[in-house]
C-alpha cells in the first residue's frame, strides 16, 4: 500500500488529473480561438499520463500521433487572459515574504524525499522525482493557504502558465521515443562505421579531435550525450584510441562523455534543457538559451580536447 | 555506404531540415521517427515477433513521462505569481546591494554543482529557476537601473536557464551514483574494461573547475552588458 502511494505511477496519475482540469478550463475559455481542439490535446495528454502504465503501447502510440496531428494542424491555441499588474503589486504589499512559502515548498519537499530515500537505502533519484510531484501538490496547498485564493483561481493560474508554454511541453518525451526508434533501426552503428572509414589511423591528436567532434555531433543530432556515448565508445574511442595507444580507459571515457555535453548545450534536440526552459521563462527567441550557451560550449569543448590529449600522451 | 544504411539516416536528415526551416518541432520529430522505422523495414504495428514503430513510439513516450512531471508544479507557481511573487522578489533583492543578475546566476551554478556532488538529481528549471532565480535576477537588475530594457531581460532569462544546465551537466559527474558515471561504467565494462567509479569522478574534477570559471566569466560579462544597456536607455 505504502509502496503503491510512493510510486511514480501515483505522481503520473496526479499530473494526469491536473491536465484533465486544464483541459476542462480550456474547453470553457471563450477567448481561446481553438478551445475545442486545445481541450482535446490536454485531455489526451492527461489520459496518457494517468493510463500510460496500463494501456497497451500501440494505443499510447496512436494517442501520441493524435496529439501531434492536432498540434501539426495548428489547432492548439491559448486564451487571452492577461495578468493584472496592479493587483499583483497590491497583493505583494499585503503578503510580503509569505508569498515565497509555496515556491520554496517545491525544492524543500524534493530535497526531503531525495535525502529520505537515500537514508533508507533506496534510489535517491526516484525519491527526487517523487519529491517533485508531491512537492508540487504540497505547494498548491501552501499557496492556497498563504494567498487565501480559491482552488478555481489556482487551477486557472496553472492553466495560464501551461498554455504559455504550449505544445513544446511534450517535445522531450517525443525525442526520447525517437531515440528508441533510432536504436532499434541501428542508426548508431551506421554512424560509427562512417567515422571509422574517414579517420586518420595513427595521429593521436587527430584521433582525439575526431573522437570529441564525433561525440559532440552525434549528441547534437540525438539531443542526448547518454545516447551518443555507447555509439562513440564502441565505434571510435576503444578500438581507435584506448586499445592501440594504451590510454587510461577511465580518463578517456569520462572526458569523452562530458565533451558530448557541449553538444547538449548547442542543440534544440535537447528540448528539455534548452527549448522547454526558454518557453518556461517566456523568452521571445525559442533558441535564446542555446545562443547564450554557444560560446561557453565551444570554450569548454576545446578544453576537453586539450585535456584528453595531454593526459593521453 | 550501402543504400540500406543511407536510408536509416533519412530520419536525421528530416530532423535537420525540419528544424532549420523552423517547422513545428513535434511534427518533425514524429515524421523522422516514422520514416526511420519504415526505411529500416520495421512494421508499423507489432507483428510476427517484431516490435512495431507505433508501439515503440507509445512505449518511449510513456516511459519518459518523468520529463514532463513539472506540469504538477505549475498551479502553485502560477498562483504565487498572481499574488506578487516577482514583485516581492524585487523588494527582497533590493536589500542585497551586491546582488546582480550575473552573480546570482554564478551562485546558482555553484549550488547546482554541490547538489550534483551530493548525488541528487533535481529538475531545476521548473523548481528553482522559474520560481526563484529569474525573479531575483530581474529584481536585482531593476533595483539598480530602474526598468530594464527588453534586450537585457532576454539575456538574463537565457543566463538563468544556462546556469542550471552548466551546473547540472558537469556537477552531476562528481557523485559515483549518478546516471552519467554509471552509464560510462556499464558501457566500458561491456567493452572489456572494468574502470573504478572513483577514477571516473577524479577526472571530472578539472572539467567541473573549468566549467565554473567559464560560467563566472560569462556571467560577469552579462553584468557589464546590462550596465551598458541601462545607461544607453536612460
Amino acid at each position: 500500500m505504502i509502496d503503491a502511494i510512493f510510486s511514480l505511477e501515483t505522481i503520473y496519475i496526479l499530473t494526469g488529473l491536473v491536465l484533465l482540469v486544464f483541459s476542462f478550463i480550456t474547453f470553457r475559455d471563450r477567448t481561446n480561438p481553438h478551445r475545442l481542439a486545445s481541450a482535446v490535446f490536454w485531455l489526451l495528454l492527461g489520459g496518457i499520463f494517468g493510463l500510460g502504465g496500463v494501456i497497451p503501447n500501440w494505443l499510447t502510440g496512436i494517442l501520441v500521433l493524435a496529439l501531434v496531428a492536432l498540434d501539426g494542424a495548428g489547432r492548439v491555441g491559448r486564451g487571452r487572459d492577461q495578468p493584472d499588474k496592479a493587483k499583483q503589486d497590491r497583493q505583494a504589499d499585503r503578503l510580503r515574504n509569505r508569498i515565497f512559502a509555496p515556491v520554496l515548498t517545491i525544492p524543500l519537499v524534493t530535497f526531503a524525499f531525495a535525502i529520505g530515500f537515500r537514508v533508507m537505502g533506496s534510489d535517491a533519484s526516484r525519491g527526487a522525482l517523487l519529491g517533485l510531484g508531491f512537492g508540487g501538490l504540497a505547494a498548491m496547498v501552501v499557496a492556497l493557504k498563504v494567498t487565501q485564493g480559491t482552488v478555481r483561481e489556482l487551477m486557472h493560474a496553472g492553466n495560464q502558465l501551461n498554455e504559455t508554454m504550449g505544445t513544446v511541453n511534450i517535445l522531450p518525451q517525443l525525442l526520447a521515443a525517437l531515440g528508441v526508434i533510432f536504436t532499434a533501426a541501428g542508426v548508431g552503428d551506421v554512424i560509427a562505421g562512417f567515422i571509422q572509414q574517414i579517420l586518420p589511423g595513427n595521429n593521436l591528436f587527430l584521433l582525439i579531435l575526431a573522437n570529441c567532434l564525433g561525440m559532440t555531433l552525434f549528441t547534437i543530432v540525438m539531443g542526448n550525450s547518454f545516447a551518443a556515448f555507447p555509439v562513440i565508445a564502441t565505434g571510435v574511442l576503444v578500438p581507435l584510441i584506448i586499445r592501440p595507444f594504451g590510454v587510461d580507459p577511465a580518463m578517456a571515457a569520462i572526458i569523452t562523455l562530458t565533451a558530448g555535453s557541449s553538444g547538449t548545450l548547442m542543440t534544440p534536440m535537447a528540448a528539455n534543457f534548452n527549448i522547454v526552459p526558454a518557453a518556461l521563462l517566456n523568452l521571445r527567441d525559442r533558441y535564446g538559451v542555446i545562443k547564450f550557451q554557444l560560446p561557453f560550449a565551444i570554450a569548454i569543448w576545446s578544453f576537453h580536447v586539450i585535456l584528453l590529449w595531454v593526459l593521453a600522451k | 555506404m550501402p543504400l540500406s544504411d543511407l536510408l536509416k539516416l533519412s530520419g536525421i536528415a528530416i530532423v535537420l531540415i525540419g528544424l532549420a526551416f523552423r517547422l513545428r518541432p513535434t511534427l518533425v520529430v514524429v515524421t523522422a521517427a516514422l520514416v526511420t522505422g519504415v526505411a529500416s523495414g520495421l512494421p508499423l504495428f507489432s507483428a510476427a515477433g517484431k516490435t512495431g514503430i507505433v508501439d515503440m513510439l507509445g512505449k518511449g513516450f510513456a516511459d519518459n513521462r518523468l520529463m514532463t512531471l513539472f506540469i504538477i508544479t505549475l498551479p502553485a507557481i502560477g498562483l504565487a505569481e498572481r499574488y506578487g511573487l516577482q514583485q516581492q522578489s524585487a523588494v527582497w533583492i533590493r536589500r542585497i546591494h551586491a546582488a546582480t543578475a550575473g552573480r546570482l546566476s554564478a551562485l546558482y551554478q555553484l549550488f547546482r554543482v554541490v547538489v550534483g556532488a551530493l548525488g541528487l538529481r533535481l529538475g531545476g528549471h521548473a523548481s528553482f529557476v522559474r520560481p526563484l532565480i529569474l525573479p531575483m535576477a530581474i529584481g536585482a537588475t531593476e533595483a539598480k537601473g530602474g526598468k530594464a530594457p527588453e534586450q537585457s531581460i532576454e539575456r538574463i532569462k537565457a543566463a538563468a536557464a544556462a546556469s542550471e544546465n552548466y551546473g547540472n551537466f558537469y556537477g552531476q559527474n562528481l557523485a559515483p551514483v549518478q546516471a552519467g558515471i554509471l552509464l560510462v561504467y556499464g558501457v566500458m565494462k561491456g567493452l572489456g574494461y572494468t574502470v573504478s567509479l572513483w577514477e571516473l569522478v577524479k577526472y571530472t574534477v578539472p572539467v567541473v573547475a573549468v566549467s565554473l570559471v567559464l560560467g563566472f566569466i560569462q556571467f560577469e560579462l552579462l553584468d557589464r552588458g546590462i550596465r551598458r544597456g541601462s545607461k544607453e536607455s536612460q
